[in-house]
C-alpha cells in the first residue's frame, strides 16, 4: 500500500520555496539599496562644486547601499523575531480569542473536537485554538514557525455557517499550512516585506519633517543649514522612491509565493480528510454570502495571505497579480471538476446553511452522526 | 589468512544482522505506538456509551431492544480492545476488533436514526452533546486507524522483503495485522486531486 500523505515531500518543497524566497529577497534588496546609494551619490556628483565632492564616488555609492541593505535586513529581522515563532501571539494580534475543551459553546465544542481530530489525521500535535468572534466573514488561519507552537483560528462565522464537514475541510487546510511549514515561510514573508515597508515610511515620514524645516529657515537657504537640508531631502527622496517600488516587487514576491501554497495546502488537506467535498463545500459559501471572506480586523492587511481566502473586499488589483489567493472559482474546481458556478445550488446560496438547518430540526443534523463523519 | 576472511564475513553478517534487527524494532514500536492512539480513543468512544444510553432511556423506553444491542455490542468491543491491549499486532485479534467496532457503529447509527422519532430526546442538549462527542471520537478512531495502517505497513514492507525477511524469520518478528473495520473501501479509496 502506498503511503498516502507524504509530508516530507511537502516540507522539502516549502523549503525549496523558501530558499528561492529569500535568494530573490536578496536580490530584490541589493536592487534596492544599490538604487537608494547610486541615486544618491550621483546627486552628490552633480552638485559637485557646493558639496565639494570631485568625481562620481562609487565608494559612497557602495556605502549608502550597503547601509540601506543593512537596514532592511535588520528590521526583516527583528520583526521575524518579534512574533518569536509564537502562532498564539499572532493570533492575538488578529483578534483571535483561544478556546479550551472547557467551553460551553457548542459551535465551539465542535471546533475544538475538529482541531483534535485533524492532529490526529496529521500526526502533529494539537495546536492552540482560537475564534475570532468579531468576524462575520467566513475565513481562518493558521500560525506558528513549527506544529509544537503553532495556533489555528477560524472566524465566528465559519463555525455558526459551516457544517461538520465543511468547517473540518477549512481546518484540514490550515494543518496543511502548518505541515507543510507554510506559517514559518508566511512569516518571514511578513517580516521582510516590512523591512521595505520601513524604508518607504522613513524616506516619506523625512520628506514631510523637512519640507516643514526647509520653509522655516526660507530666510538663510541659500547658507550651510539649507545645503544639508536638500542633501537630507534627497536621501529622503530616494528612500521613498526606492522603498515604495521595492515594497510593491516584494508584494508581487509574496503573493506569489502564497497562491502556489494556497493550492497545496487544499490538495493536502484533502489527502488529511480524504473528502474533497466538504472542501469545496465551504469554499462555495464562501463565494455565496454576502459577508464572504472578509476579515475587518485592523491587522489583516499585513497578514492577508495567512487566512483560508481573501480576507480584503476587493479581489482584483493589478490583474490579480497582488492577490494573495488564487481564485474561489478555481481552488473550486480543483476539488470538483463537475463545478459549474451557473447551476451550483450552495455557490448559488439555495443551500441551506448549517445555522438555518439547526434552527429547523433544533438540533444537530441527523445524517453528520450515522456514519463515521468524513467519510460519509 | 583463509581464517581471517571467515572471520571478516562473519563480521560483517553480524553488522548487517543487527542493523536490520534494529531497524525492524524501530519500525515495531512505529506501530505499536500508534495502535496506543487508536486505543485512546475507543476507551473514550466505550466510555461515553453508558452515559449515552442513560441519556436514551429516559425519553424512549420502548426502544430497549435498540439500547440493549447498543450495550452489547459495547461490551463485546471493549472486551477485544482489552484483550488486545497484550498482543498488539496480532492479525486474528485485530480482525475481530475491527468487526466488534464496525458492529457498534451500526447500532450506533440506529439508535441515532431512531432519535428522529423523539422530539423532546433532539433537542436534550445532553444527547446533542453525545452526538458530537461520538461523531468526534468516530473520526479519530478513523483517522488513528489511518495512521496505525501506515506505520503498520511500512513494518511489513521491511518484514517481508528479502533480506531483512531473514531476520524478521531468525528473530521471531510477526507481520502486523491491518485494522479494518466495514467501511474499508472508503478507506482505501484516497481521493485523487490534481490542482493545475
Amino acid at each position: 500500500m502506498e503511503r498516502v500523505f507524504d509530508f516530507r515531500a511537502q516540507q522539502s518543497t516549502s523549503r525549496r520555496a523558501t530558499a528561492l524566497f529569500v535568494l530573490l529577497f536578496a536580490v530584490l534588496t541589493a536592487v534596492v539599496g544599490g538604487a537608494i546609494g547610486a541615486a544618491v551619490a550621483i546627486v552628490f556628483t552633480y552638485r559637485n562644486d557646493a558639496i565639494r565632492i570631485d568625481e562620481y564616488e562609487p565608494g559612497v555609492a557602495l556605502f549608502l547601499g550597503l547601509l540601506a541593505c543593512g537596514v532592511i535586513i535588520v528590521i526583516a529581522w527583528m520583526r521575524f523575531a518579534s512574533f518569536g515563532g509564537d502562532g498564539s501571539r499572532v493570533a492575538r494580534t488578529l483578534g483571535g480569542e483561544q478556546i479550551y475543551e472547557t467551553t460551553a459553546d457548542a459551535d465551539e465544542k465542535r471546533y475544538f473536537n475538529i482541531v483534535e481530530e485533524m492532529a490526529i489525521a496529521s500526526a502533529m500535535p494539537r495546536p492552540a485554538a482560537f475564534v475570532m468572534r468579531e468576524e462575520d466573514g467566513i475565513n481562518a488561519f493558521a500560525a506558528g514557525a513549527n506544529p509544537e507552537r503553532a495556533a489555528v483560528a477560524v472566524t465566528r462565522g465559519a463555525l455558526t455557517r459551516l457544517s461538520r464537514e465543511e468547517l473540518t475541510g477549512v481546518v484540514a487546510h490550515e494543518f496543511s499550512h502548518i505541515a507543510n511549514r507554510d506559517s514559518r515561510l508566511n512569516m518571514r514573508l511578513m517580516g521582510m516585506v516590512f523591512g521595505l515597508v520601513v524604508l518607504w515610511v522613513a524616506g516619506r515620514s523625512m520628506l514631510q519633517i523637512f519640507r516643514f524645516a526647509g520653509r522655516g529657515s526660507g530666510s538663510r537657504s541659500r547658507g550651510n543649514g539649507g545645503k544639508a537640508i536638500a542633501i537630507i531631502m534627497i536621501v529622503a527622496l530616494a528612500l521613498a522612491v526606492f522603498g515604495f517600488l521595492g515594497m510593491i516587487a516584494g508584494r508581487l514576491l509574496q503573493s506569489a509565493v502564497s497562491r502556489r501554497r494556497e493550492y497545496l495546502a487544499d490538495a493536502t488537506a484533502v489527502q488529511l480528510t480524504r473528502d474533497p467535498v466538504g472542501l469545496a463545500a465551504a469554499l462555495k459559501r464562501i463565494g455565496s454570502e454576502s459577508h464572504g471572506s472578509r476579515v475587518r480586523n485592523a491587522h489583516a492587511a499585513e497578514a492577508r495571505h495567512m487566512y483560508f481566502a481573501n480576507a480584503s473586499g476587493s479581489i482584483s488589483s493589478f490583474g490579480g497579480m497582488l492577490a494573495t489567493h488564487p481564485p474561489l472559482v478555481r481552488r473550486i474546481t480543483a476539488l470538483d471538476p463537475h463545478f459549474d458556478p451557473l447551476t451550483d445550488p450552495i455557490w448559488l446560496g439555495r443551500a441551506p446553511r448549517y445555522e438555518d438547518k439547526a434552527a429547523d430540526d433544533a438540533g444537530p443534523v441527523p445524517e453528520a452522526s450515522s456514519s463515521a463523519g468524513p467519510w460519509g | 589468512m583463509g581464517i581471517w576472511i571467515i572471520v571478516g564475513i562473519v563480521a560483517i553478517l553480524a553488522v548487517v544482522f543487527v542493523v536490520i534487527y534494529n531497524r525492524l524494532v524501530r519500525l515495531r514500536n512505529g506501530y505499536r505506538n500508534a495502535f496506543s492512539q487508536i486505543d485512546v480513543q475507543m476507551k473514550r468512544r466505550h466510555d461515553l456509551i453508558p452515559n449515552l444510553v442513560e441519556t436514551v432511556k429516559g425519553y424512549a423506553k420502548h426502544e430497549r431492544e435498540t439500547l440493549e444491542a447498543v450495550i452489547a455490542a459495547r461490551n463485546q468491543a471493549e472486551q477485544i480492545r482489552e484483550k488486545l491491549a497484550g498482543a498488539v499486532g496480532d492479525a486474528h485479534t485485530m480482525a475481530q476488533l475491527g468487526q466488534a467496532e464496525g458492529m457498534l457503529g451500526n447500532v450506533l447509527g440506529r439508535l441515532f436514526a431512531l432519535s428522529e422519532a423523539y422530539p423532546d430526546l433532539k433537542a436534550n442538549q445532553n444527547f446533542q452533546q453525545f452526538q458530537e462527542e461520538l461523531t468526534s471520537t468516530e473520526n479519530r478512531v478513523a483517522y488513528a486507524r489511518q495512521a496505525y495502517n501506515d506505520a503498520a505497513t511500512s513494518f511489513n514492507d521491511v518484514a517481508q522483503t528479502i533480506p531483512s525477511n531473514i531476520v524478521a524469520g531468525l528473530a521471531g518478528f510477526k507481520t502486523a495485522g491491518m485494522l479494518e473495520f466495514e467501511d474499508r473501501e472508503a478507506i482505501l479509496e484516497a481521493p485523487k486531486v490534481s490542482f493545475g
